[in-house]
């Protein structure tokens, strides 16, 4: 048995295990936050792997699209139309994996 | 005009061990983010200036293909200093300076340092290898006409630097400088096969790579105190009633405070008496 | 004019198999990747089966990147702190021509585009297909995001993974409804050699490839946990209608299943070296999209041809397969010189009669039942009950007879003989 253990890590620690490459000048993924607002199920917030979808006070949704694995789960589970719109990074940026 | 970036090909993913701090290489190899905003920079200077571009790259023929996509980019022309191995950065920037100057460039970019704990240093060993001013860290980059150049460097404490350099220069830029351009479909298809210059790099001797281990202060030879009771001895290792001279802290207007330390320093004989200009010309 | 004769989209093994076959038969093709390098953007569930690559590259074993070769396969039904586990050892495995194999993707995925680029495809990476160009209702092309970035081809295949817009832009993608899919999230997490071989009593580099099923709480899917040389990846499956619906978050129920008594002693003690998560056309032949269109083809994840049928759990083969195919049909209309539908029709024959749809419409059934209640909740509840009762010795009580054991497990869990016998009909004319 190896001398160190490794605790269970943050949620932080866990996306800091993955590489992205950074679009600064495009989001691939926008949400239409006035859609949200009337929004009862909000699967984005659960299903999404990354954590990237966090509900605000107001009753919109915040999200960020740095740190996207890029599968498509949101949309996917995402029941009103029109509220996200996803598409794939520009060519040689976002996820990079490398032990998957 | 030829404007020339030089670049280094990296492990961009080595994986360091937490514990035992070994590292293993990745397959990623590539260039820094701060060597691609260099070679963006050249080929924005390049294009504004209608002058020439290369790209030039002391290593392995591995870092062709990277070479290539700077080609696609639009970098003029592509030479690669065939090393194997990591020379000391002093013997890199010398062989990149005999390269570049060859070459003919009037204006060479560089990024910072490299990302596999590089010093920085290879910037300023090529603008001393070419005899060119240098401006080294740079956080931003605006054309002053052809040749000229209006630069901002990062200094300690949040401060900036405000420059202007003329060619023949050597420049090194941060990362966050700038994002190489998008290389259009055509070019990315046509770079594929593309000759790469090769120089040879005759008698370049690789040192081998220290062994590294943790780093231990050295120890050093302590007489035994020679008092006879402990209270003595203890005061003779401490030190406590040997007469020195406090620190002293003063403030005063650059010039004044330049004069004191030089004071000081005659004072304590790093430096003859006579001696009042102190390696070269004091810089603004 | 047509810059080449095939476009591929995505240098996955479905594009990269369809770029040998191209190559190879003289055409010219052009390989586009996304990613910064091929495989840099894909991750799953555990294993390649290569024998598909039997006739793509000889002796294929002899070159690709592989960290184990699986010797020893593991079901395992998890229910609350119990496991049952069916384990099957085959040393076999571990010779030529090999079974299965637990590769890292950027490395396989890489390697194989590289036998494409050796083959004479044009890999081009760092670029993403954006849309098609479309003449006459025949696609002749894609746009990419590179400057002056259109490509055309009188043939596009269309390998670009399980959200495949390139599909759904031809409108040959109609089954996009969440509950066809599943998310996959995974850890890859480092050990030393000496540590895997003893926790999973294997030697050398034979490997372990463990499918567990009850390990997700509420949201029906499953788990896995297999080896790599230096590492360990534990992951999941999860439905996405259902994880939508709450409470828990992916990587809690990592945790729990990480947690789990009879997994922690296999994966505790390392650190992660990655975290990943990628969706999984679970739902295979009853969510497929045409297969064929004017000028375009599907093949891959991008056409459902993931297999997750429970106790057969393939993704990689299909894509070889379907890529191989759709290389071949490709090559076969270009020689006519009609790159229709009806050209290109040959590639659905050839599916059908290969494995690939094969299996997928034997096992079109799998995915539902699996996902399941019964499945999910009943039979791991109900076997490690009947295994607890089994073997638990309660001198002076007598033993029970297996029968009422069962009955009795069966009744406590709320499941009907009816259920369970409809069930086990549907799973022996699904499996069998």
């Amino acid at each position: 048995m190896s001398a160190s253990s490794y605790p269970e890590i943050s949620f932080e620690a866990r996306m800091a295990t993955v590489e992205f490459r950074i679009d600064e000048d495009r989001a691939h993924i926008t949400v239409d936050d006035t859609i949200c607002r009337d929004c009862s199920t909000r699967g984005c917030i659960t299903a999404c792997p990354a954590n990237l979808f966090v509900p605000t006070a107001a009753g919109g949704i915040l999200f960020n699209y740095e740190q996207c694995f890029e599968c498509g789960t949101c949309y996917l589970v995402c029941n009103r139309e029109g509220a996200i719109t996803w598409t794939y990074p520009e060519g040689g940026h976002g996820v990079v994996f490398h032990r998957s | 005009m030829l404007v020339a970036a030089c670049v280094k090909l990296v492990d961009l993913r080595p994986q360091v061990d937490r514990v035992s701090g070994a590292v293993t290489p990745s397959a990623t190899p590539g260039c820094s983010a701060a060597d691609r905003a260099a070679v963006e920079l050249a080929l924005t200077l390049a294009d504004s200036w209608s002058a020439s571009s290369a790209v030039v790259c002391c290593g392995p023929a591995a870092a062709d293909p990277v070479l290539r996509e700077f080609a696609a980019s639009g970098a003029g022309r592509l030479v690669r200093l065939d090393v194997d191995g990591a020379p000391d950065s002093s013997i890199v920037g010398r062989l990149l300076a005999g390269v570049l100057g060859d070459l003919g460039a009037d204006v060479v970019v560089c990024g910072d340092y490299s990302t596999d704990r590089g010093s920085g240093s290879v910037p300023a060993w090529v603008a001393d290898g070419l005899g060119a001013a240098q401006a080294l860290g740079l956080v931003q980059v605006r054309s002053e006409g052809v040749g000229s150049l209006r630069a901002t460097r990062r200094l300690d404490g949040g401060r900036r630097e405000r420059l202007v350099v003329d060619a023949p220069c050597v420049v090194s830029v941060e990362g966050s400088l700038a994002e190489l351009r998008r290389a259009p479909l055509a070019a990315a298809l046509a770079a594929r096969d593309l000759p790469i210059e090769v120089v040879d790099a005759p008698g370049v001797v690789v040192p081998a790579p220290l062994a590294t281990r943790p780093w231990v202060p050295p120890t050093r030879v302590q007489p035994a105190p020679t008092g006879s009771a402990a209270l003595e001895r203890v005061v003779e290792l401490t030190g406590a009633l040997v007469e020195r001279t406090p620190p002293r802290t003063v403030e005063l207007p650059p010039r004044q405070a330049a004069e004191l330390i030089l004071e000081q320093l005659r004072t304590w004989g790093y430096l003859d008496a006579d001696d009042s200009t102190p390696g070269g010309t004091a810089a603004t | 004019m047509s810059d080449f004769d095939v476009v591929v989209v995505g240098a996955g093994p479905a594009g990269s198999a369809a770029a040998i076959e191209l190559a190879r038969a003289g055409r010219s093709v052009c390989l586009l990747e996304r990613g910064p390098s091929p495989g840099s953007k894909n991750m799953y569930g555990g294993v390649v089966y290569g024998r598909i690559l039997d006739t793509l590259v000889p002796a294929w074993w002899e070159q690709v990147p592989v960290q184990r070769w699986v010797t020893r396969r593991s079901t395992m039904l998890i229910h609350d702190e119990q496991a049952l586990t069916v384990d099957f050892r085959n040393p076999g495995w571990g010779a030529a021509p090999f079974n299965g194999a637990t590769t890292f993707r950027p490395d396989f995925d890489a390697w194989l585009a590289g036998v494409a680029v050796d083959a004479g495809a044009v890999l081009v990476c760092s670029t993403t297909a954006t849309g098609l160009i479309r003449e006459g209702g025949r696609v002749v092309g894609v746009r990419t995001d590179r400057p002056d970035g259109d490509l055309r081809a009188p043939v596009v295949i269309a390998c670009d993974g399980v959200n495949s817009f390139l599909a759904k832009e031809a409108g040959m993608y109609p089954h996009t409804g969440a509950e066809n899919f599943t998310v996959g999230v995974k850890e890859t997490i480092a050990l030393p050699r000496e540590v895997i071989d003893e926790r999973f009593a294997v030697r050398g580099d034979e490997g372990v490839d463990i499918e567990i099923l009850g390990c997700t709480g509420d949201v029906p899917g499953g788990g896995f946990v297999y080896t790599n040389a230096t590492s360990v990846a534990v992951g999941l499956v999860l439905s996405l209608p259902a994880l939508a619906a709450g409470p828990d978050r992916p990587e809690e129920l990592l945790r729990r299943l990480k947690a789990h008594p009879a997994v922690a002693p296999l994966v505790e003690g390392g650190e992660v070296l990655e975290y990943s998560a990628h969706v999984i056309p679970e739902a295979g032949y009853r969510m497929m999209p045409e297969l064929v269109g004017d000028g375009i083809l599907v093949a891959g994840d991008a056409a459902a041809m993931c297999l997750a049928a429970g106790i057969w759990l393939e993704g990689v083969n299909f894509a070889i397969g379907s890529g191989a195919a759709a290389g071949r049909a490709a090559t076969r209309a270009l020689a006519r010189g009609d790159a229709s539908a009806a050209g290109l029709a040959a590639y659905r024959e050839m599916l059908e009669s290969g494995f690939v749809l094969a299996d997928h419409r034997r096992l079109r059934d799998a995915p539902h039942l699996v996902m399941g209640d019964l499945a999910q909740r009943g039979l791991p509840a109900v076997a490690c009950g009947v295994m607890e009762d089994l073997f638990t010795v309660r001198n002076p009580e007598p033993k029970q007879g297996v029968r009422r054991i069962v009955r009795n497990r069966m009744r406590r869990n709320g499941i009907r003989v009816r259920d369970a016998v409809r069930e086990g009909l549907r799973a022996v004319r699904t499996f069998g």
